[in-house]
C-alpha cells in the first residue's frame, strides 16, 4: 500500500464534540426508551376462568401420555382417566363457549383485527415500535444534518477492503484507509453494538436495545400479546388429541406390573 | 383389628416434617425488626412472607400484621399478598367473613387459584366437607397441575372413608409427580385401607424399588432399611400377613389387580420379615419375637 504512510490527523475537538456526544446520546436514549416502555406496558389482561380451563385441558392429556409407557397408576385408573378425557374432548366439555352446536359452529375463526383482545396486543407492540423509531429517526437526522461526512475515529486494528462500505458510510473516498470510521457508520455501530452495555446497566430483559426489534419490525408486535395473531381452534386440537390418547393407551404399561419379581431379584431371592 | 387402626394412624401422619413455625419465627423476627429485608431483594420479601405464615401458625397476630403491612406497601394488589391477608382474617374473623372475602377476590380475578384453595380450606374447617370437595374439584378441573390440591382432596376423602375416591385423587398426584415415592407410599396405604390388598402390595413394592439405595457398595440384602423404605416394608409385611391369614384377600381387588402367586408370596413374606428384623435389630439391639402377630406389633413401635 503506497498510501499507508500518509497519515491523517483528526482535530481533538471532533473527539470531544462529536464522537463522545453521539455515543452518550445513544446510550441515554436507550435508557430513556427502556423506562418509557416500562411505563407503556399495560398489566397483563385477566383471563376468564373458562378460557384458562380450555387452554390447560390439553396439558392434562399430555401429562397422562407423558408417562404412559411406564405409567405410575394401575390399569383401571389409567383407562378411566384416559376414557374420561377422550369423552370430554369429543363432547367439547372443555371448550370456552360450551359444546359446539351442530353444523352452525363450523364458522371461520374470528378475525384478529376485530377481536379486542388481539387488538390490544397489537397496539402495545405498535407503541413499543413508535418509542423505538421516533428517537432513532431524530438522532439519525441530527447526525446527518450536523456531522455529515465527518471522520470520527481510527480503529486500532487493520481491516480488509470489504469493510469499507460498512465503516465509511457517507464519506465517498476511494483511497482512504478502511480503519477510519465515518459519523454515520459510528451511529450504526452503536445502534447494533450497545446491547451488551444496556444489559450491564439495565439487566438482562431490558427493552433498551432497538436493533432487536428493528430487524423484524412486526415480530415484536405479534409476540407482545398473550394470544398469537391466529386464535387457536381448540375444538380441532382436542379432536387431534383424542388420537394421541388412543395411541398412548396402546403403549400403556404399569410400572408395578412385575415389581414383585424385580424386588425379589434385587434382594437375591 | 389393631393392625388396620395403626395403619390408619400412619396414613394420617404426613410424610413431610412438621412445620417448624416457632423456629422460623425466632430467626425471622430480628430481620423484621431491623428492616433489612427491604434491601435483600426478592429473598428478603419471601422471608417476610414465610415469617407472616409462621406467626399465624403460632398465633402471633401482631407480628403477622406487621409483615402484612410491609408486604402490602411493597406489592399493592398482588394476589399473593391478598391471599395472605385472607389467611390473617381466618385467624380472627368468622368463616363467613373469610368466605365473603375470598369470593370477592375470585370475583375480581377468577384465575386466582390460591384464593380458591383457601376457600376450600375454610369450608373444610367449617365442617362442610361436601362444599370443600366441590370447590376443590372445580379448582382442580381448571388448574389440573396442582399436586397439593390433589393431595388435599385425597386427604378429605380419606377422612370420611371414601377410599376409592381418595385413590382416584392420589392417582392424579402420581401422574403429576411420578418421581415422588411418598405419593406411592400414600397410594399403597390408602389402597390397603380400601381393602385392595393386591394393589397395595404392588404399590408398596414400587415405593421400595424407588427408595432402597441400590447404588451402595454393599449388597442390597446387607443394607438397613430406614425411613420411607422401612415403612414400605412394613406395609408389604402387613399385606402378606393378610394374604396368608385371609386367602380371599387375593381375589378381592376393586382394581382387578392379580395377587402374587403362592411361591412369590412366601418369598415376599420371608424377605419383608427379614428386612424388618434387620431394621429392628439395628435400632433396638435385640431380636424381635418370632410369633407373627407379636412381631408385627413390636416392629410397629419403631415406625414412630
Amino acid at each position: 500500500m503506497s498510501n499507508s504512510n500518509v497519515s491523517l490527523y483528526l482535530d481533538p475537538q471532533i473527539r470531544d464534540w462529536v464522537l463522545f456526544p453521539i455515543t452518550l446520546v445513544m446510550i441515554l436514549v436507550g435508557v430513556f426508551r427502556h423506562y418509557v416502555v416500562l411505563l407503556l406496558q399495560s398489566p397483563p389482561k385477566k383471563v376468564p376462568r373458562a378460557a384458562i380451563r380450555e387452554q390447560r385441558a390439553l396439558v392434562r392429556s399430555q401429562i397422562l401420555r407423558a408417562t404412559s409407557a411406564e405409567s405410575p397408576i394401575p390399569p383401571t385408573y389409567y383407562k378411566s382417566i384416559s376414557q374420561h378425557l377422550s369423552q370430554a374432548f369429543s363432547n367439547g366439555t372443555y371448550l370456552k363457549d360450551g359444546p359446539p352446536k351442530g353444523d352452525s359452529e363450523k364458522s371461520t375463526p374470528p378475525n384478529p383485527l376485530t377481536d379486542p383482545a388481539a387488538m390490544d396486543g397489537m397496539m402495545s407492540g405498535m407503541k413499543t415500535q413508535m418509542v423505538m423509531m421516533v428517537p432513532q429517526m431524530v438522532i439519525m437526522g441530527w447526525i446527518n444534518f450536523f456531522f455529515q461526512g465527518f471522520v470520527l475515529i481510527k480503529l486500532p486494528f487493520p481491516l480488509t477492503l470489504g469493510f469499507k462500505s460498512m465503516l465509511q458510510r457517507g464519506v465517498a473516498t476511494p483511497d482512504m484507509d478502511v480503519r477510519w470510521v465515518s459519523s454515520l457508520s459510528w451511529y450504526f455501530l452503536n445502534f447494533f453494538g450497545l446491547n451488551g452495555l444496556y444489559r450491564l446497566i439495565l439487566g438482562g430483559d431490558n427493552s433498551a436495545d432497538s436493533s432487536r426489534d428493528m430487524s423484524t419490525p412486526f415480530a415484536a408486535a405479534a409476540m407482545a400479546g398473550p394470544q398469537p395473531g391466529q386464535p387457536q381452534d381448540y375444538n380441532k386440537l382436542f379432536k387431534a388429541e383424542r388420537d394421541n390418547l388412543e395411541f398412548a393407551e396402546g403403549l400403556y404399561s404399569w410400572v408395578a406390573k412385575d415389581v414383585e419379581d424385580r424386588v425379589l431379584r434385587k434382594y437375591g431371592r | 383389628m389393631d393392625l388396620s387402626s395403626s395403619l390408619q394412624r400412619l396414613s394420617a401422619h404426613r410424610p413431610q416434617p412438621p412445620r417448624k413455625a416457632q423456629e422460623t419465627l425466632d430467626s425471622g423476627l430480628p430481620l423484621l425488626d431491623s428492616g433489612k429485608y427491604a434491601r435483600m431483594g426478592d429473598e428478603g420479601w419471601e422471608a417476610v412472607e414465610k415469617l407472616a405464615l409462621a406467626a399465624l401458625d403460632v398465633g402471633k397476630i401482631d407480628v403477622a400484621d406487621r409483615c402484612l403491612r410491609a408486604l402490602a406497601d411493597k406489592f399493592p394488589g398482588s394476589p399473593r399478598v391478598e391471599c395472605l391477608t385472607g389467611m390473617r382474617m381466618e385467624a380472627t374473623e368468622s368463616p363467613e367473613t373469610c368466605l365473603k372475602y375470598y369470593d370477592d377476590l375470585l370475583e375480581s380475578d377468577p384465575a386466582n387459584a390460591a384464593a380458591w384453595r383457601r376457600k376450600a380450606a375454610v369450608y373444610r374447617r367449617m365442617g362442610k366437607l361436601d362444599r370443600a370437595v366441590e370447590e376443590l374439584s372445580a379448582m382442580l378441573d381448571t388448574f389440573y397441575a396442582d399436586v397439593e390440591g390433589w393431595l388435599e382432596l385425597a386427604d378429605i376423602y380419606s377422612s370420611c372413608h371414601q377410599y376409592t375416591h381418595a385413590l382416584q385423587s392420589l392417582s392424579h398426584a402420581l401422574l403429576l409427580a411420578p418421581q415422588n415415592p411418598f405419593y406411592f407410599l400414600q397410594f399403597a396405604e390408602t389402597a390397603y385401607l380400601a381393602a385392595d390388598i393386591p394393589l397395595a402390595t404392588k404399590m408398596f413394592l414400587t415405593a421400595i424399588d424407588m427408595t432402597d439405595d441400590d447404588d451402595a457398595d454393599v449388597p442390597l440384602r446387607d443394607t438397613i432399611p430406614t425411613g420411607i423404605t422401612l415403612r414400605a416394608w412394613y406395609g408389604v409385611k402387613l399385606c402378606t400377613h393378610k394374604f396368608i391369614t385371609d386367602p380371599r384377600a387375593a381375589s378381592a381387588s376393586a382394581s382387578d389387580t392379580p395377587g402374587p402367586s403362592a411361591a412369590t408370596l412366601s418369598q415376599l413374606d420371608d424377605l419383608s420379615r427379614e428386612r424388618l428384623r434387620t431394621a429392628y435389630l439395628n435400632l433396638k439391639n435385640e431380636s424381635p419375637p418370632v410369633a407373627d402377630t407379636e412381631f408385627m406389633s413390636v416392629v410397629a413401635t419403631i415406625m414412630q
